[in-house]
């Protein structure tokens, strides 16, 4: 269900909210729908439970999961939230390409190029 | 659940350590890291009740541990070299554990036993050091213990025990609450498996936070400019712990929150920014270059 990488930089609790809610958005996981217990998440992925508890609790702060006591955790009823979220992190990503793509001697045009052939390619593939 | 306060230990003319506080929380596993002879084993010594500090109190759950046979019941610790009776086997062991520990789980014993393919009859001083410490590992562990203090614990496994140990200590962690102190110089193991670090130099502890926390908190930047900034005027507005010009890249690690760092930086125009978090490895690097223990690289003769 789950792949981790002990060698990223990121830290794990991060890695598993990032992938459990790409679960969440793409509908893998639907509303209602009981999340692993941090017990077997521990036992199969052989990482502290601390660590799991911990990206259950953020993700409950933000609003993707509810837990109900002796029960576990659930994903909660979706909100739009996700999209901006993806689209910040989107846009981050390609603040960083676009910067190295004009340092390296890119141009503006080019781009702007691009991004109207992507959408004229979109509305063709919509109809 | 352990609390250490003020303890200070000497052994002849030498503080191995000194006015030392230290809090593990129940469930928490906690890597005690440091650089060598600062004294890490000398303080897991004393919280197994092996040794007995010389002032400063150690408790595990507010009781005592040395000379405390109720609370050794329930901490077990596990050396860095494993000790065993003379001229024993692992079975001879085991129905030892059996008469001193009330907790015994024999079922457990025997399922480890096989599980990691150790003969029982075998005598353990016959085996290699690899597989001594697994024996080790499943005599603890079969004694159902509450605190579990490790020194150098994964060192002499091979890749797939040290998962697979990991993995039924982990379990431990999560049904019961086990609560875990290890020391290791193996970073990049223990940034994955602990939650809480503590860095020990020279016998005090230099700090100890949530590992989380800590890596949040500390940001290495890689940066580099068309035109370079005013190197003063740049690195005023953070808390710059270390800084390094590799070519046109500056090196920057700093202090602070991300939330802030990222419009500062982007404020001076960089040409290229990265902002990444550092590893275990990293930190305790630069932390101790702090405090003169650096890295000082050698030419060899």
């Amino acid at each position: 269900m789950f792949t981790l990488d002990t060698r990223s930089r990121v830290p794990i609790y991060e890695q598993l909210m990032d992938q459990l809610k790409t679960l969440m958005i793409r509908d893998v996981l639907s509303q209602d729908e009981q999340l692993p217990s941090v017990r077997n998440l521990a036992q199969e992925l052989t990482i502290n439970p601390n660590t799991i508890q911990k990206a259950y609790r953020e993700l409950e702060r933000e609003g993707y999961i509810y837990s109900v006591p002796g029960k576990g955790s659930f994903v909660a009823p979706f909100q739009n939230d996700a999209n901006k979220e993806r689209l910040e992190m989107l846009r981050q990503d390609l603040e960083k390409i676009v910067s190295e793509f004009l340092f390296l001697g890119g141009s503006k045009e080019d781009l702007i190029d691009l991004i109207k052939q992507i959408e004229v390619a979109e509305r063709e593939d919509a109809q | 659940m352990i609390q250490a306060t003020a303890v200070n230990k000497t052994f002849e003319d030498l503080q191995a350590v000194q006015n030392l506080t230290l809090h593990v929380k129940k469930g928490s596993i906690y890597g005690l890291l440091g650089s060598n002879g600062a004294g890490k084993t000398t303080l897991l010594k004393m919280m197994a009740g092996i040794y007995k500090q010389d002032n400063g109190s150690i408790t595990i759950a507010e009781k005592p541990v040395f000379e405390t046979p109720d609370t050794k019941q329930h901490v077990l610790f596990i050396p860095d070299q494993p000790h065993f009776l003379h001229q024993s086997s692992l079975k001879d062991m085991g129905s030892f554990y059996k008469e001193v520990y009330t907790r015994w789980n024999q079922k457990r014993f025997e399922q480890l036993t096989k599980h990691f393919r150790m003969n029982p009859d075998k005598k353990l001083t016959r085996m290699s050091k690899g597989m001594q410490r697994q024996a080790a590992f499943i005599l603890t562990l079969s004694t159902m213990p509450d605190v579990l203090i490790l020194d150098e614990p994964f060192d002499g496994l091979d890749p797939v025990v040290r998962q697979q140990m990991k993995n039924v200590i982990l379990q431990d962690v999560a049904d019961r609450k086990m609560t875990l102190i290890v020391s290791s110089h193996n970073l990049r193991e223990m940034e994955d498996f602990c939650d809480y670090v503590g860095i020990m130099h020279n016998g005090g502890l230099l700090f100890e936070r949530d590992l989380d926390e800590l890596k949040t908190d500390i940001h290495k930047l890689q940066v580099a400019f068309k035109v370079l900034p005013d190197k003063e005027e740049f690195l005023k507005g953070m808390d710059v712990l270390h800084y390094e010009k590799r070519g046109s890249v500056l090196l920057i690690i700093v202090k602070g929150n991300e939330d802030q760092i990222l419009p500062y930086v982007k404020s001076f125009n960089p040409a290229i920014f990265d902002l990444l978090p550092l590893t275990l490895e990293e930190i305790f690097i630069y932390e101790l270059g702090g405090v003169g223990y650096e890295i000082r690289n050698l030419i060899v003769e």
